[in-house]
């Protein structure tokens, strides 16, 4: 037997053991599995950092993270680094050239952005790929990702629905968590099941990777290329679960234990439209709450209650809520406000614009942020200033909405004996109370008696005034602003 | 900054104890003539203070801890009686005083414990137990740069060790035992070990200092209790009532602004601290003003730097505040609206934040109902429970730290004199619904604030509702509990049998 026949019928053999075996339904999934390296797209994004102890330094950093080309001309992600882009570059095929990008659109609070290119080479090839309608529990996914310029495809088991805070924003939301042996996830990689994509990766934590499910992605697009989408909304009053019966008797409650319990008031404060403190929580949006404070979603399951302020509606929508008050039940017209980061007194972002900051004869102030405070490193929750960081949970939003901090100061004449002033929350200047770098610029415009600037901290064990000579001071900022080669004085 | 104290874990004191008796040692350390105690060396007047204590749990304040044994050193002085630290004999339930060379162990008794200066005064139980030892005489506050010596019982061995260093600086330094009192401390290059804590530093044959504390980090550094407060800690307890190391309540700042300077009318002559702020109700806020320029204290010039010259050194203004007793006043001059003008400042103790600083020797106060343990807020429960040296700051114990240390300055309305924490629940059937297990700050029991301890029992003692409802302390209004008050009376009982709990309070 000539050996080129032996050769031919062993390689035969053997390529009929790989696809003999396949089933009717194995043979479907594989003709329906998508090219994900068609839709898959590699961003590279170079951004702005946050220089907490010298705002006006904006050092850039690139990173790169994953797209998936879902329409004509459009490349989802998620919005990570993106606010703060100066530079957003796609590339295909995992390899090759780079295609200058734009941000089309970004939303920080549902963490999803699109991208488009003017660059007609970088379609060439590509198709979009479809997002699930809806992904349902378990039991596994695959996780696709590019790696080292190859398309890398491994299997991740379900773990969980959750609703949590999203990776940028504080408005909680449905996630869809995997487990998984995989390392370096979060960058945006796709979870994709029966040819569709189920959710973007957001961020991963040991084994557990965390992904904006697909059915979430496609009513915010849906919103957004309708016109109607507001921003996310949240729940801004706060409450517990109804899980100690002798609570709700205490509240009056009758029958069945249910529903949570509203220990502190939102915003609104009409009674008619919003929770008010000792309400029980008996139904959102037709959904009966139970004494976790969950309610049982048809796509998701159990679910805390927090994801009914985006599952129907987004912001601005109107949510009936049952609250049971006073021994009956009682159904509040509520509307869903916006999760805005300047709804929060220590805002978690600061995305409206560059960092800001103003220097008053060399004395440095910013607003207090979590970007500021992050200034302290990845452990800034244990070496950050104890006072600024409590201030994330102090009582007190209404009467100042936001708080001003001297971040520190650069010496001058000016300011001599200052020079170890730092990390205050300043209260008033001149007489007038600061919230914002715009109240104290206005501030500045009206010296105190005695030709100074008066400048007043909050009280407490600290510093509590210093004065700057109101006549020096144009000039004195001038020579600061000058000598540390700062860009300006302010940036508010 | 964190400081450690040192006495010394005592696990070899059975060894020590055989070491015995031996012929005096001539160390030939002690500096310059030593013509008043030739015939009585000094070293001869330092003991070995043995010590059993035994520390409370303050989350669960009705338990001790195991008993530690400690060691630490102290000196006879005038009277019989023993100074040491204060720390040394801290929570201390035996105390045995062993004489140098000599085998006998001599049980003694804690006199006056002055935690604020970490000093204290012990007898022996038979006061012919120091027969025949010569006290110590006390010297002056030694210069910086001159040399001393240090005589104790530090860890490394079991006899009396001398280690000998230079006065390094002087100033106000923070005092690690009571944990929120800052005095005037010499810091030196002798070696002070865990041990030492409570022997003499000696100038000659005077005692210049109580050997007391050191500071992680830094190298080669001790630190004593200069005489200053020494004494002063003798003259409180002369009358047999220890009284305290007085507060004025006023912090001064620094006053080099020249804008400030002539806002104030004051010439740039380097003269003043100004007046930042004052506490309510202290002393000082009767007689000063936020913004009065501090001129001179006690009859020292204060500078703009907040310092006073003092024997050499320049220390902070405080200083003379401090070294004043109780019920005396203290001359003050300074510089308001333009014109100078004396005045006087009645010194008081002050205990209203002893919270917020390390107790000792005064048990945790506690109630308890229904298996819900109640006791105060204090820096010794958050030492406990761990709160302090977290590694990241989240909303729960913040707010803790937030109520015990910071709010009172910021907010004295709205502190309390006793903010109460729920400790913990002795699990039951009665509360084993609650949500909320411990470590939080009680607002409201059946509406009823809680300002301190005795507020909860009375507010669970007179309520006739069917549920207890308590509120806890949150961004605006906590979490909110309840429990069922028939159950929770008929359960009381059993849960401290249960738990092993003799009294269900202690106010």
């Amino acid at each position: 037997m000539p050996k080129s026949f032996l050769l031919r019928l062993v390689f035969s053999v053997l390529a009929l053991g790989l696809v003999a075996p396949a089933t009717p339904s194995a043979q479907a999934q594989l003709l329906a599995r998508p090219n994900w390296e068609r839709s898959l797209v590699t961003i590279e994004v170079t951004f702005k950092l946050h220089d907490a102890f010298q705002p006006w330094n904006e050092p850039a950093r690139a990173i790169r993270k994953h797209g998936v080309v879902i329409g004509p001309g459009e490349v989802l992600t998620t919005a990570q680094y993106l606010p703060t882009h100066t530079l957003v570059r796609l590339q295909k095929g995992g390899r090759g050239r780079w295609h200058d990008a734009r941000v089309k659109w970004w939303d920080a609070q549902s963490n999803l952005a699109l991208l488009e290119t003017d660059d007609a080479a970088f379609w060439e090839g590509l198709v979009p790929a479809t997002l699930a309608r809806n992904v349902s529990r378990g039991p596994d996914f695959e996780l696709v990702r590019w790696r080292d310029g190859n398309l890398e495809t491994r299997r991740v088991e379900f773990g969980k629905f959750t609703v949590s805070e999203g990776a940028l924003g504080f408005a909680p939301h449905v996630q869809l968590e995997v487990s998984t042996d995989l390392g370096g996830l979060g960058w945006t990689e796709l979870i994709v099941r029966d040819g569709a994509i189920a959710g973007l990766t957001t961020y991963s934590s040991g084994r557990v990777c965390g992904a904006l499910p697909a059915g979430f992605i496609r009513r915010v697009l849906d919103a957004q290329r309708a016109g109607a989408f507001e921003g996310l909304g949240y729940f801004d009053f706060t409450w517990q679960p109804g899980s100690n019966p002798y609570l709700l008797k205490a509240l009056g409650l009758e029958g069945q234990p249910r529903g949570a319990v509203v220990h502190a008031p939102g915003r609104e404060k009409d009674p008619a439209r919003a929770p008010q403190p000792r309400d029980i929580i008996l139904e959102v949006g037709g959904f009966p709450i139970d004494v976790e404070g969950d309610y049982l979603d048809p796509d998701y399951g159990h679910l805390m209650l927090e994801n009914l302020a985006n599952r129907a509606q987004f912001a601005g929508g109107r949510l009936p809520i049952k609250v049971w008050r006073e021994g009956r039940e009682v159904t509040l017209d509520y509307v869903v406000p916006r999760a805005d980061f300047a709804n929060e007194r220590v805002p978690r972002e600061m995305f409206a614009g560059p960092p800001q900051y103003l220097v008053a004869g060399g004395l440095v102030f910013q607003p207090l942020s979590q970007p500021f405070l992050r200034g302290w490193g990845e452990e800034w929750r244990k070496f950050a200033p104890f006072r600024l960081q409590f201030a994330q949970f102090e009582r007190g939003r209404d009467e100042r909405p936001s708080l001003v901090v001297l971040s520190g100061v650069l010496p001058d004449p000016i300011n001599l004996g200052y020079q170890d002033a730092m990390m205050l929350i300043v209260d008033q200047v001149n007489g007038r109370r600061i919230a914002t770098l715009a109240d104290l610029a206005e501030a500045l415009r009206a010296p105190a008696e005695g030709g100074v600037h008066r400048v007043e901290f909050m009280p407490g064990r600290s510093l509590q005034r210093l004065v700057l000579d109101a006549a020096g001071l144009e000039e004195a900022t001038r020579r600061v602003v000058e000598f540390y080669g700062l860009p300006a004085a302010e940036r508010l | 900054m964190r400081l450690i104290v040192f006495s010394r874990v005592w696990l070899l004191w059975a060894v020590v104890f055989v070491a015995g008796a031996r012929a005096q040692t001539e160390t030939g350390l002690l500096e310059g003539p030593p013509p008043a105690v030739a015939a009585a060396a000094p070293e001869r007047a330092v003991v070995q203070i043995l010590v059993s204590s035994q520390w409370p749990v303050y989350d669960a304040p009705w338990r001790s801890h195991p008993v530690r044994r400690s060691s630490g050193t102290g000196f006879v002085i005038e009277g019989g009686r023993i100074l040491t630290n204060a720390h040394v004999v801290a929570w201390a339930k035996q105390i045995l005083i062993r004489r140098y060379q000599d085998p006998r162990l001599v049980p003694a008794r804690v006199v006056f414990a002055g935690h604020e200066s970490d000093l204290a005064l012990l007898e022996p139980l038979d006061p012919r137990d120091l027969d025949g030892v010569v006290a110590l005489q006390f010297g002056e506050l030694p210069a910086v740069q001159s040399t001393v010596v240090t005589c104790g019982y530090p860890t490394g061995g079991d006899q009396m060790s001398f280690t000998r260093g230079v006065v390094s600086r002087i100033e106000v330094q923070p005092y690690a035992h009571p944990g929120n009192r800052a005095l005037l401390a010499v810091q030196t290059d002798a070696a002070i070990n865990p041990g030492n804590s409570g022997g003499p530093v000696f100038q000659g044959d005077k005692v210049v200092g109580v050997a007391f504390q050191g500071m992680p980090g830094l190298q080669n550094a001790g630190f004593f209790i200069p005489p200053e407060v020494v004494k002063h800690f003798l003259e409180d307890v002369a009358d047999g009532r220890y009284d305290g190391i007085p507060m004025a309540g006023v912090s001064f700042e620094q006053l080099h602004n020249p804008a400030y300077r002539r806002l104030l009318g004051l010439a740039d002559d380097g003269r003043g601290a100004r007046v930042d702020n004052l506490r309510a109700g202290g002393p000082a806020s009767r007689v000063l003003r936020p913004d009065d320029v501090l001129l001179a204290a006690g009859g020292f010039p204060v500078g703009a730097d907040g310092m006073i010259p003092y024997r050499g050194n320049r220390v902070a203004a405080s200083v003379p505040f401090q070294l004043t007793q109780a019920g005396q006043r203290l001359p003050l001059t300074i510089w308001r609206d333009g014109a100078e003008m004396n005045v006087e400042v009645e010194m008081e103790a002050f205990d209203g934040d002893r919270l917020a600083g390390r107790q000792h020797d005064v048990l945790p106060r506690y109630t308890i109902h229904a298996g819900l343990v109640f006791t105060s807020l204090s820096a010794n429960y958050l030492d406990t429970v761990g709160v302090l040296g977290r590694d990241r700051v989240w909303e729960g114990w913040a707010r803790l730290l937030h109520t015990l240390h910071h709010l009172p300055a910021e907010d004295p309305a709205a502190a309390r004199p006793e903010p109460v924490v729920l400790a913990g629940i002795l699990p039951h059937a009665v509360n084993a619904d609650l949500g909320v297990r411990g470590r939080a700050l009680v607002h409201r029991i059946n509406g009823v604030r809680i300002e301190r301890l005795e507020d909860v029992r009375r507010a669970f003692a007179e309520h006739r509702g069917a549920q207890h409802l308590l509120e806890f302390v949150g961004e605006h209004e906590g979490p909110l509990e309840a429990i069922d008050r028939e159950r929770a009376a008929a359960a009381h009982a059993e849960i401290l049998r249960n738990y092993n709990i003799v009294s269900d309070h202690r106010l």
